[in-house]
């Protein structure tokens, strides 16, 4: 009966501030929201291990990841092989290799689709059964067996259109060699993470007699009682025994600290490179929802100031203090579970945006991993919970701790006293350095996202991408074989190039086509670094040498991309033939290190940690261009530039100068290819805006979220900055009168509380920027940030802070200043 | 020394009215009164008579509504605020019924507030200034407690001692025994009395009578006016 009075009281109260119980709901929604959001979000991308029907936890197991190219990097099969054998720390493991296989035949029959070469346990290791025929079996990693092949739900629709009698069709691939279809996978398996079909590896690669070069991925559960950590440490420890025994050509995949295998969550370890972003985008929530409890709090204790003299009376009749607190605690209940509803509301449109997002960045080359699916699922509707339960203590506990300590018979007596004692003061003073601490931080690392995202997206690459079409071409290679390490390798790398040159002649004999570029990456897009040393500039130690990104480009194709040579020539064929070692190096690192204008002759060449390549001569310089995006820390303003023939690429990148449309554009460059060998195969096509998009497009989305956590901690910064130091000086009011009855002049008055809130500010900035600090340099591992980012995040969103502080401090203290001191003194 | 020269405060048909959403309310009206340097005054009447109110505009913490008051010279009417914040700290020391100290600072920097406000007083003097104040209401010992750790009494004493450090012309009183025991209440009229000895100008509210039987003047207001000014013989001193 008590507890429903005290609920319909609490009602009653809210019912009669419409306003301030909108403000707080919507505070604590929004602060719930982002919190639900980034959880369900980060839950389902990062925190919940990869799993299948037994629950078990599946670990990648590769090399170090490599953070100058920002990729994931293969081992060697030998050592994956012998990991596999200890039992006492896997239970299972299986190795792929992903890749993309062109399917259909020739011409426009001819589909890509992303496929998996892998052991034949991939599918057991899962427990995921067809839905038609079978999986791989051992017997089809025999040599000689025939070639099979499980496809993909998606394969089979979009390819067979769903045919059920598909089972035993043969099908070719890659222009040859056909495989038998034996088995369909149910809709939405891909594993390991983007696969569309799978092909078995050869037995002779994954039970290897003896170290060659190939290199795979592997996927692992741990034996029983073995954790993580355990496991990290035994791999780290089979690294450094490893290192000793490693051939030359594999010992670059060893880091620095000895380190060459690693074993990381499945998820984790494909998406290295946004793990700190991600990460940053979970504390920033955190943080908000910290701000978000301190804001509704804060106005909650505001409210208590207001009763003090009703709680006063409540203690008088003997009210226990369990029922004081629980009728604190009730107003939080009702606000927070209104707001957690709205929350629920606000994250799972967030998260279905976010799906929207994921689908579009992914739209191109399918390559978004299959548990890339968030949404509110039973473990995010217990964080709500959970969130709500440790909200309403939060908000709740302050007030009601504030309703506990009062001086109720002062209060009584006078109405006045103990509006503010020493401990409330202090809490007040609390509340408003972890304000200004907490919207230093989230604001600081929001705006550096936001500008350097924003900044990588409108970068200048050095290239006109106006009527600019991209592509990938991936060359049969049945077609276009390399016989490695015999006298006709260097013929088979240029008869490679052959069709790419006669493809480009092809297209530029076209009215509607004003150039073409092959490029192993184009600019804007593939970075990663290497070190380079200038012939008798050699630095004693290769990674004290300077970076530079390395392509390979066709002759006379500059003009495609709107570059020019500067100075020198560019590639002819004096620069094509074996041994024959020239390259073209970029502005930048003519200005940098040849400064006199001497660049051209001089000789430069690749060095790594274990060896280093030829000397290459420098034989022209061209127009400064930015590989990989500026926000990756692969990226290099220094480029360096090889003549494509010499390396005989099997896929590379392509960029057409069109006129007219950019769909007369993409049919031109089918014909052609279809006209020069229609067994190429064509794909990702794209314009040259959107390939410089794509790399960034997630960060670009997650910098969207950071924005709009930006503008939520702005907004909940100065509200809640405006309303705690409101607050402060409000209770205040008293004091101010009494300063004022002893003869303080306004302007004393004034100057005192500036100085009391430029003390808060210079606590919380300082440790606010410190922490911001502290959360970039982790986050900087694998991003980059631009100076501009920098300015804004580190002097202007403190000096709004600053701003913000000295204001919310200026008004309510005028406003108190502008009372007659007698209505002051008796303030209540 | 003639009258003009011995007069402090002159106040000529004062009235104070407090406008409140269409109510008018008429705290003051009409007020004429002057009181004179080492006067001791008492200002009584029933509760909601206008007695606290005369005594915020005698203090210059309010403003009439229409009337002349002179201040030890001054004309009020004609001060801004930070004149007539300077008055106050220099001419005027005020004891409240909730001494109203400021909670986080020491007796000593309660003491030693108003003389912070003033620029013409060097930091030695003021601490000097700040002991003789607390030794004269016996709270020297106590000068770097905190308000939470004394007693309502001494308290109210440090209150005094923070009224009397400038050497104010006029010590205005609103209620000073109002929230003390009558032990209390009894040892801060006593300290009231010493000073006025000494020269003292005290202007006093209260509604018990007994305190008001210590000032050698009573004013008694009712419904805003002053209803009677009289002379009285003064109560014996007891020593506590």
């Amino acid at each position: 009966m008590s507890l429903s009075l005290d609920i319909k009281y609490s009602a009653r109260l809210l019912g009669k501030k419409p306003a301030f119980t909108a403000l707080t709901v919507c505070i604590v929604a929004v602060g719930l929201g982002l919190t639900l959001y980034a959880f369900s979000l980060l839950n389902g991308l990062l925190f919940t291990p990869l799993s299948f029907a037994d629950k078990e936890p599946i670990y990648a197991v590769e090399s170090m990841y490599d953070h100058t190219h920002l990729s994931r990097r293969p081992a060697d099969t030998m050592d994956l092989y012998h990991l596999k054998q200890d039992k006492s720390l896997f239970k299972d493991m299986g190795f792929y290799t992903e890749g993309t296989t062109f399917v259909g035949g020739t011409g426009e029959g001819l589909r890509k689709f992303n496929s998996t070469y892998t052991s034949w346990n991939l599918f057991s290791f899962t427990g995921v059964q067809p839905v038609l025929g079978r999986t791989l079996s051992p017997e089809d990693q025999f040599e000689g067996a025939e070639q099979v092949l499980v496809m993909g739900y998606d394969m089979w629709q979009s390819y067979f259109n769903g045919d059920p009698n598909v089972i035993g069709k043969v099908v070719p691939i890659d222009g040859s060699d056909p495989a038998r279809v034996v088995g369909v996978m149910p809709e939405g398996f891909a594993f390991p993470s983007v696969a569309q079909m799978w092909q078995p590896l050869p037995q002779s690669i994954v039970e290897p007699t003896e170290r060659d070069s190939s290199r795979l991925f592997a996927y692992a559960k741990l034996a029983g009682g073995v954790s993580l950590k355990q496991a990290q440490l035994s791999l780290y420890n089979t690294s450094l025994e490893l290192s000793q025994t490693l051939p030359e050509e594999a010992r670059g995949m060893i880091s620095a600290d000895g380190r060459y295998l690693s074993i990381e969550p499945f998820k984790k370890a494909n998406i290295t490179q946004y793990y700190g972003m991600f990460l940053a985008l979970w504390a920033v929530s955190v943080l908000i929802l910290l701000l978000a409890c301190i804001n509704v709090g804060n106005l909650l204790l505001a409210r208590v100031n207001e009763r003090i003299k009703e709680v006063a009376i409540r203690v008088a009749l003997g009210v226990p203090r369990k029922r004081l607190i629980l009728q604190m605690l009730l107003e939080s209940v009702f606000i927070c579970l209104l707001g957690g509803f709205i929350a629920l509301l606000l994250a799972g449109w967030g998260l279905d945006v976010t799906n929207e997002i994921f689908d579009e960045t992914y739209a191109v080359d399918d390559l978004k991993p299959f548990w890339w699916v968030v949404g509110l699922d039973g473990e995010s509707m217990l964080v709500l919970l959970g969130t709500i339960v440790g909200m309403v203590v939060v908000t709740g506990f302050i007030p009601a701790k504030r309703s506990l300590n009062g001086d109720f018979n002062a209060v009584l007596r006078d109405g006045t006293r103990g509006a503010l004692g020493q401990k409330a003061a202090k809490v007040t003073k609390v509340l408003v350095v972890s304000e200004i601490l907490l919207s230093a931080v989230v604001l600081i690392l929001a705006t550096i996202l936001l500008v350097s995202s924003h900044g990588a997206t409108n970068a200048d690459y050095g290239v006109n991408t106006e009527k600019r079409l991209t592509a990938q071409l991936q060359l049969p290679p049945t077609a276009y074989p390399i016989r490695d390490e015999t006298e006709f390798e260097h013929e088979d790398r240029v008869a490679r190039s052959k069709f790419y040159y006669d493809l480009k002649a092809s297209l530029e004999s076209r009215d509607d086509i004003n150039g073409v570029v092959f490029m192993s990456q184009l600019p804007g897009t593939g970075g990663g670094t290497s070190h380079f040393e200038i012939e008798g500039r050699e630095a004693p130690v290769y990674n004290e040498n300077p970076y530079s990104n390395n392509e390979g480009v066709s002759r006379d194709s500059w003009y495609a991309l709107g570059m020019e040579i500067v100075e020198g020539r560019d590639f002819d064929f004096r620069d094509v033939g074996e041994g024959v070692n020239s390259m073209i190096i970029n502005e930048s690192i003519a200005k940098e290190f040849f400064p006199d204008g001497d660049a051209v002759g001089k000789r430069v060449r690749q060095v790594f940690r274990n060896n280093k390549r030829d000397w290459n001569t420098i034989v022209g310089i061209v127009s400064d261009t930015y590989h990989g995006t500026t926000m990756d820390f692969s990226g290099s303003p220094y480029n360096v530039y090889h003549v494509m023939d010499n390396w005989g690429m099997f896929q590379v990148m392509v960029a057409i100068n069109y006129e007219g449309s950019q769909a007369q554009a993409q049919q031109g460059l089918i014909d052609e290819v279809n006209r020069v060998n229609p067994d190429v195969g064509i794909f990702h096509m794209q314009s040259y805006d959107e390939l410089i998009e794509k790399p960034i497009l997630l960060i670009a989305a997650v910098s969207k979220i950071f924005l709009l956590c930006g503008l939520v901690a702005a907004f909940l910064a100065a509200s809640g900055i405006y309303a705690v130091a409101a607050n402060s000086i409000q209770q205040r009011t008293q004091e101010i009168g009494v300063r004022r009855a002893l003869g303080s002049t306004d302007g004393k008055i004034m100057k005192l509380f500036m100085k009391q809130a430029s003390w808060q500010l210079m606590v919380g900035l300082v440790v606010g920027i410190g922490l911001s600090v502290w959360l970039l340099g982790f986050m900087s591992q694998t991003m980059v940030f631009n100076n501009l980012s920098y300015w804004l995040g580190m002097f202007g969103m403190p000096l709004m802070i600053i701003a913000i502080v000295l204001f919310a401090t200026y008004i309510p203290t005028r406003k108190v200043i502008e009372l007659e001191p007698s209505d002051a003194l008796h303030h209540n | 020394m003639n009258n003009e020269n011995q007069q402090l405060v002159n106040l000529v048909g004062i009235k104070k009215v407090f406008y409140t959403d269409d109510v008018e309310t008429h705290a003051l009206n009409d007020i004429n009164l002057s009181i004179n340097k080492g006067e001791y005054l008492s200002i009584t009447g029933p509760s909601g008579c206008g007695k606290s109110t005369l005594l915020s505009l005698l203090g210059l913490l309010d403003t009439s509504t229409s009337g002349a008051y002179q201040l030890a010279g001054h004309d009020a009417a004609s001060l801004d605020r930070d004149e007539r914040a300077r008055i106050r700290n220099k001419e005027i020391g005020f004891v409240f019924q909730a001494f109203n100290l400021i909670s986080d600072m020491s007796v000593a920097e309660n003491v030693e507030l108003p003389l912070t406000y003033r620029e013409d007083i060097s930091k030695e003097k003021r601490k000097e200034m700040v002991s003789q104040a607390l030794e004269k209401v016996d709270m020297l010992h106590r000068a770097n407690h905190f308000p939470s750790q004394l007693s309502g009494g001494q308290q109210q004493r440090v209150a005094v001692a923070r009224a009397i450090s400038g050497n104010p012309s006029i010590i205005l009183a609103d209620e000073p025994t109002g929230n003390l025991d009558s032990k209390n209440a009894q040892s801060v009229m006593t300290l009231l009395d010493q000073l006025h000895e000494q020269g003292a100008t005290i202007c006093m509210v209260t509604h018990d009578p007994k305190s008001a039987a210590r000032a050698e003047r009573t004013i008694e207001v009712f419904d805003g006016k002053i209803v009677a000014d009289r002379t009285t013989e003064k109560a014996p001193l007891i020593a506590v």
